[in-house]
């Protein structure tokens, strides 16, 4: 669903992103990227959306191929694919429903979204999202006012509302503490699972990944190093990714299951 | 007992004698200077008996104050740029001074001049500001749509001077330019003008002009301001719109605007006080108002009613800044 063909991604200062990153990413699976800082996982999974524009290669998400100068065409494949930030980026003055509907924006005219009046069915969608988070309750409360893991929750339902097909995140959970990291990865795997839709995650949490992913690919400086499922991702491999044994910061601490 | 300590202490900084010396030899140059360059005939003469030391007085003055400011600076131990700074100050508020006469002492010399009307002053007509409560409508409400209209249009120029909403650029460089050439020129400026072109009170457009005039020189400061802010966004938030598939507009009203709210707010209180004691000064150009009150009373020597006029505007923004606290408050 998603070809990457020897994506080179180079910045305006010469430095390297990506290097001949060749993969194949089929539709519904969870893909768990890990790799050190610096390691191209942030630009890989920008490149998809457009956020980083690829400098040579092809890159295919579904049956469209991705042209990071058409702002109309990244519009449009924005509309279908969402994406989820380490930091949340809610905007915190901001209702949680309004913030919600902002992931209508595609599919909302301008003068809607300029006036705040959407139309019902958005609305509806919405809502929809907020209740498979579980946190549809809290639909009118500011979202600065929301703890971290609600916060994410909120984003994810963000997502939702674009009716996306593929999801991209990027540290999603690296700012939560274990037992709401555990939970949001829970949701994000059960959401991905009923709608099927295809999901790529960056984390640096080893055991996070091996619990909740399809396929793991590790990156060391800016190339694709490892690509296979999770039982191919042992300790030994994963060092060999890193280049330096594991430490303790690689794992997050068990999940409390009472949660 | 005080931890002791194996290594010791550094000594406090001792700035360099020499660049001091230095100092003072310039602030002897610029005694020099003073004495050549002298307009004033005060001369002090210091009898030592058998010869008459003279100079001219307020260069003299200004000699012993350097000395002793560069004396002050070396005993404090400030660096020697802070002693050529105090050093300029000094220099440059000599030489202002002796450029345009500047002293004090010219007030009581006039004081058969002023005493009259400050003791008028002293003594306001209190029902004289009623009888101008028409004009004071004319000033607020000049403040009041000058502002609504000001801060709208400088939202709109904002959003395209900040690089972090524009759409390119280009844009935002042409726009910021037009901005500081708005903003270049002085309310008194934009009212001569919109008063030269349109009309002033002669014609019954002078609050048309004010208004105006207003209108430019709030749109300089509130773009200005508000493309600052913009500037110093949370750029999350506008990620996020953007992966969503969001269009320039609706990424702005979406992700900037609503962190920038509180600060346009600020902006807008603001220059709704500014646009009052404006209004105020811009009547003497013949916008109308409050300001062409003051003027007729001050040109026909009632100083009792300008002390009124003036002690009401003093307490109208006074209310007007408490109510722009009160807004913050609410809102944040």
């Amino acid at each position: 669903m998603i070809t990457f063909e020897n994506i080179d991604v180079v910045y305006p200062n010469g430095f390297k992103g990506l290097r001949n990153v060749n993969l194949q990413i089929n539709k519904g699976e969870f893909v768990a990227i890990v790799g050190l800082s610096g390691a191209g996982k942030s630009t890989l999974i920008r490149t998809v959306n457009g956020l980083v524009p690829f400098t040579s290669g092809t890159l295919t998400v579904g049956d469209v191929v991705v042209d990071p100068r058409s702002k109309t065409k990244l519009r449009r494949l924005r509309s279908r694919v969402g994406m989820i930030f380490q930091s949340f980026n809610l905007v915190s003055r901001v209702s949680v429903l309004n913030n919600v509907l902002v992931g209508r924006s595609a599919e909302t005219p301008t003068w809607r979204s300029l006036l705040g009046w959407y139309r019902a069915e958005d609305k509806e969608l919405a809502f929809q999202s907020l209740e498979r988070v579980g946190i549809v309750d809290k639909a009118y409360m500011r979202a600065s006012s929301l703890s971290g893991g609600q916060q994410q929750r909120v984003a994810i339902a963000r997502v939702l509302a674009q009716d996306p097909e593929v999801i991209l995140a990027d540290e999603p959970v690296a700012s939560l503490d274990p037992p709401t990291a555990h939970k949001v990865m829970r949701d994000l795997r059960r959401i991905q699972q009923e709608l099927g839709i295809t999901t790529i995650v960056n984390m640096h949490h080893l055991d996070l990944a091996r619990s909740y992913a399809d396929r793991i690919i590790g990156m060391r400086g800016g190339e694709v190093v490892f690509d296979g499922p999770v039982e191919e991702a042992t300790d030994e491999v994963i060092e060999q990714v890193y280049q330096r044994s594991l430490t303790a910061e690689d794992i997050v601490t068990a999940d409390t299951a009472s949660e | 007992m005080p931890p002791t300590s194996t290594t010791t202490r550094p000594a406090p900084p001792r700035p360099s004698g020499l660049v001091y010396l230095g100092l003072a030899g310039l602030a002897v140059v610029a005694f020099i200077l003073f004495w050549i360059t002298r307009e004033s005939g005060d001369v002090l003469l210091i009898p030592l008996g058998f010869v008459t030391l003279w100079a001219p007085l307020n260069p003299v003055i200004a000699l012993v104050v350097m000395l002793a400011a560069l004396a002050l600076c070396f005993k404090a131990r400030i660096g020697t740029m802070g002693a050529f700074g105090a050093l300029a100050f000094i220099i440059m508020s000599y030489w202002a001074g002796a450029t345009i006469n500047f002293t004090l002492l010219e007030i009581p010399e006039r004081w058969s001049n002023v005493e009259p009307r400050l003791m008028a002053f002293m003594d306001p007509n209190w029902s004289y500001i009623w009888t101008v409560r028409d004009q004071w409508l004319i000033t607020i409400s000049m403040a009041v749509v000058a502002t609504l209209i000001g801060c709208a249009i400088g939202l709109v120029l904002a959003m395209y001077a900040s690089p972090v909403s524009s759409p390119n650029k280009g844009t935002s460089q042409a726009i910021k330019a037009i901005n500081s050439v708005i903003r270049s020129i002085p309310d008194v400026g934009w009212a001569l003008l919109f008063v030269a072109f349109i009309g002033g009170t002669a014609h019954g457009l002078g609050p048309m002009a004010g208004i105006l005039a207003l209108l430019m020189f709030n749109i300089g400061i509130v773009a200005k301001l508000l493309s600052e802010t913009i500037d110093a966004v949370n750029p999350g938030p506008v990620e996020a719109a953007d992966a969503s598939g969001a269009n320039l507009t609706q990424r702005n009203r979406l992700a900037i605007l609503p962190q920038v709210l509180p600060g346009f707010v600020s902006y807008g209180l603001y220059v709704f006080e500014l646009n009052i004691r404006a209004s105020a000064a811009l009547g003497i150009v013949g916008v109308g108002g409050i300001g062409s009150a003051m003027m007729l009373q001050l040109n026909r020597f009632q100083f009792e009613n300008v002390a009124a006029i003036l002690i009401a505007l003093i307490a109208v923004v006074l209310l007007v800044d408490m109510f722009s606290m009160y807004i913050r408050r609410k809102l944040l």
